[in-house]
């Protein structure tokens, strides 16, 4: 009875029973969305980032390539990212992380969280995978060392040369078998 | 008589030498007389009783047969053969002419003597040969090429004319009524019968794609075969060699596409009438079909033929077909009491297609219609852009064309070209209020951009006058429909011209392109051609010299050096060039041809090419994939309806450009 009336209240009420009985709606928008997303990233053809779904019939697991931008320390490394986005986006950001071991002030060397105002408190409906990937890109020549997820890079960061030994001890090529 | 039989042996070597110099069956006919007159002469007498009778004659009979030498077989069916029916006479070829002719009195000694002899048991099989190729080589003398008329009830009367008086010797001897001999001969008769109609069933398989070609003059032939089919079973052979000789002589690039379906057409035709469950007909269709579906212009001649658009006028079309809506295959209903099971030599693939007509069954060999509906809109929005003031009732012969495509494809389907034919109408309604409201000389066609295939866009920029009299029409259009926008699209259509030059005055039509060049040289008489292309905004070079070349040909510009152009203010100012031969019908080409839409192949590979993003997306991010991932992956992309095989030939035609390798059946992007 608990249900049927919840299910049955406005929905502002319960948001909470709303997602569940009108999930399939919402998923189909986000599908939607997404399938839009892809469109415009395929067409748009910006250098060095890229992104598509993981397995066919599902639009909510991708994978994304971004290559080092040229005059960075990154230039000429290919990292893999995996995008993981909510039932709820684009309300929710999506979770992002890197595949590739990536030794960067925002990044977690372990599990490859990363550290990116637009991707927690910062992010906004209006920001699209093709964004993320941009900012991603930029973020790795231009890194936020004062909120740091890897202290001893953001320390490091100052002097090229030994980043670039600690960077290169870190990352791994990606391989191209899938 | 072991001890004679010497004798025997010796007249059969003297007359067989006699034969082999001679060749002659007169020879052996005295042979044979002479074998008589030595089994009469030894014979014992009629007292002795029957046993003793036979054992003589089988005593004779194997001392004969060792005696007779093997040339004999073939000397003996020589004779046979002579009398059963010596050929015309050759009068130019007299010494070949040895064969001599016998009455029937002579015939009949001679086959009693062959049967006492016991010659005609033991060579039977000869006997029955020299029959059966009496039988081909009559067929294939009378019945090669003639297809006209139904030859097999020729056949059999001229069978029982002149071969049955000779089957009664052989095989109705001692019959003692016409009765009797009826019977006899009632086995042998009918093997004879059916080797007519294997022979004739064979000439016709040969010749079947000649007479598919010559139908429907070749009903006889055609009905000839489906009686012969019924005896013989040569149903496999005569669809291998269709398919042969399709493959040999149709299924090539050399052969029109409007020539193989009129091919094809005639092939269902035809192979109806030999069968009509349809069984031949669609084990022969099939390598045609597939062979069609490849064609990038099938679709194309195939609408056009709908349309009633062929100049060579003989039309897949009977016009006397009514026409029907297009027919899907359907279910069998089990239910029918008159139902039938496929018949026996039918694959497991085939379908029974109920004598459709034959532009459900052209269409079909698609797997949906809507590509023709595509291609009509293609081939209508050409035709109706291709209309000028002068001939604006062509909109209506359009329009009756539709109407009956309607009936075919569906009022849906042609929906689309509902609106085209609309905004013709309305494009001339608006064209009558804004020439009410401001007189203008330019009559446009306003179509809806969406209901009309990808037009081709060009930036062409028309200079001078034109542009004034497109933006004053425009901001008319603006007032009348305020919700609208008028888009030009200033490179198609026709523009009627008067120039006026200081000798004479010309009145030309030409395709916009042409007009604004010459626009641009009443600024100044002389042009270098890079300036012209950037004056009317950037436009493709090689169609800019055709442009020019048009005025080069009316006498009006002259090139001089290469790519600058001088005004020919007057004609004498020419000299040579002046006395340039004017080709008429190179002007009237120029005019004509102006096919501005983008046809439907155009459009598949603009469409390819956005796939190719998703390819490349797909195989940048997730690595190397096997074809059959890239297919399903490809379900992302909107609108996505390709096969895998045409997958495996995009990609198979990327790798040759060198942006994939492929290994093991996985493609990867060539880094």
């Amino acid at each position: 009875m608990e249900q049927l009336t919840s299910s049955l209240a406005p929905p502002r009420a319960s948001p909470k029973s709303n997602v569940a009985s009108s999930s399939q709606q919402v998923a189909g928008s986000v599908a939607k969305r997404l399938s839009n997303e892809l469109m415009t990233l395929m067409m748009s053809s910006s250098p060095g980032i890229s992104a598509f779904p993981k397995h066919d019939g599902n639009l909510f697991e991708w994978v994304g390539t971004i290559e080092g931008p040229s005059e960075t320390i990154y230039a000429g490394l290919t990292f893999k990212i995996s995008i993981s986005f909510p039932s709820n986006y684009p309300y929710v950001a999506p979770t992002i992380k890197f595949d590739t071991p990536c030794y960067h002030p925002n990044v977690d060397i372990t599990g490859g969280a990363i550290c990116l105002d637009i991707l927690q408190d910062k992010w906004s409906a209006v920001y699209s995978v093709q964004t993320i990937l941009l900012s991603l890109q930029s973020l790795l020549g231009e890194p936020n060392n004062a909120s740091p997820l890897n202290p001893d890079a953001a320390s490091l960061w100052s002097t090229p040369t030994a980043f670039k030994t600690q960077l290169m001890k870190h990352y791994r090529p990606v391989s191209e078998s899938s | 008589m072991r001890k004679n039989f010497y004798l025997i042996e010796n007249e059969i070597n003297e007359h067989m030498a006699r034969y082999e110099v001679t060749k002659s069956p007169e020879v052996l006919k005295d042979l044979v007389s002479c074998l008589m007159e030595w089994y009469r002469a030894w014979a014992p007498p009629e007292e002795l009783g029957a046993t003793v009778f036979s054992s003589y004659g089988l005593n004779f009979h194997t001392r004969l047969f060792s005696a007779l030498p093997p040339s004999f077989a073939i000397a003996f069916k020589e004779l046979c053969a002579c009398l059963l029916g010596p050929p015309e006479a050759n009068p130019e070829d007299e010494e070949q002419q040895v064969r001599p002719k016998w009455d029937a009195s002579v015939q009949s000694t001679i086959w009693k003597n062959f049967e006492v002899l016991g010659i005609i048991d033991r060579y039977e099989s000869i006997i029955a040969s020299v029959g059966y190729e009496y039988i081909e080589e009559h067929v294939l003398k009378t019945c090669a090429g003639e297809w006209g008329t139904p030859v097999l009830e020729e056949l059999r009367v001229w069978m029982s004319e002149k071969v049955v008086p000779w089957m009664l010797h052989v095989y109705a001897r001692g019959a003692s009524s016409p009765e009797e001999a009826k019977t006899m001969l009632q086995g042998v008769g009918s093997r004879f019968d059916f080797h007519i109609n294997k022979t004739l069933c064979d000439l016709r398989t040969k010749e079947i794609f000649d007479i598919i070609i010559d139908f429907p003059d070749s009903m006889g032939a055609l009905y000839d075969l489906r009686d012969c089919l019924q005896r013989v079973d040569q149903r496999a052979s005569l669809v291998s060699s269709l398919r042969k000789s399709n493959r040999k002589r149709l299924l090539h690039p050399g052969a029109d596409t409007r020539l193989i379906l009129q091919q094809y057409v005639a092939t269902i035709k035809c192979l109806r009438i030999i069968d009509p469950p349809g069984v031949l007909l669609f084990k022969v269709a099939d390598p045609i079909r597939r062979y069609l579906r490849e064609r990038p212009d099938t679709i194309r001649s195939i609408v056009a033929n709908l349309v009633g658009d062929d100049e060579s006028g003989d039309s897949l079309v009977d016009e006397n077909e009514p026409i029907q809506p297009l027919q899907q295959p359907e279910l069998e209903d089990y239910t029918d009491p008159n139902w039938e099971p496929d018949p026996i030599d039918a694959g497991p693939e085939f379908r029974t297609n109920k004598p459709s007509d034959v532009i459900s069954t052209l269409v079909s060999i698609y797997d949906s219609k809507d590509l023709f509906v595509k291609e009509l809109q293609v081939l209508l929005a050409q035709r109706l852009l291709a209309i000028t003031n002068d001939n604006s009732d062509r909109v209506e012969r359009e329009r009756r064309n539709v109407e009956i495509l309607k009936i075919r494809f569906g009022e849906a389907a042609l929906q689309v070209c509902e609106v085209m034919l609309k905004d013709m109408t309305d494009s001339k309604r608006i064209d009558g209020h804004v020439q009410s409201q401001k007189a203008s000389i330019i009559h446009p066609t306003i179509i809806s951009r969406h209901f009309w295939p990808a037009l081709e866009s060009s930036d062409l920029v028309m200079p001078g006058q034109f542009n004034t009299l497109q933006s004053a029409y425009a901001h008319e259009f603006t007032v009348f429909k305020p919700d609208k926008k008028l888009k030009w699209l200033p490179h198609l259509g026709t523009v009627q011209l008067e120039i006026q030059l200081e000798d004479r005055t010309l009145e030309v039509d030409v395709p916009p392109l042409e007009a604004a060049f010459i626009e641009l040289f009443s600024q100044k008489p002389i042009w270098i051609l890079d300036d012209l292309i950037e004056a009317v905004g950037p436009v493709d070079r090689s169609a800019s010299l055709k442009a020019l070349s048009t005025w080069v040909d009316h006498g009006v510009l002259i090139e001089d050096p290469e790519f600058t152009f001088n005004l020919l203010e007057k004609a004498d100012m020419a000299g040579s060039a002046a006395a340039r031969e004017r080709d008429p019908s190179r002007l009237a080409a120029t005019v004509m041809d102006n096919p501005p839409l983008l046809s439907v192949q155009q459009q598949q590979a603009e469409q390819m090419r956005v796939y190719w993003k998703f390819i490349e997306g797909m195989l940048t991010n997730i690595g190397a994939l096997p074809l059959d991932r890239i297919q399903t992956m490809l379900k992302f992309a909107p609108g996505y309806d390709r096969t895998i095989e045409q997958l495996g030939g995009f990609m198979e035609a990327a790798r040759r450009e060198g942006l994939v390798v492929v290994r093991d059946g996985i493609w990867r992007l060539n880094k």
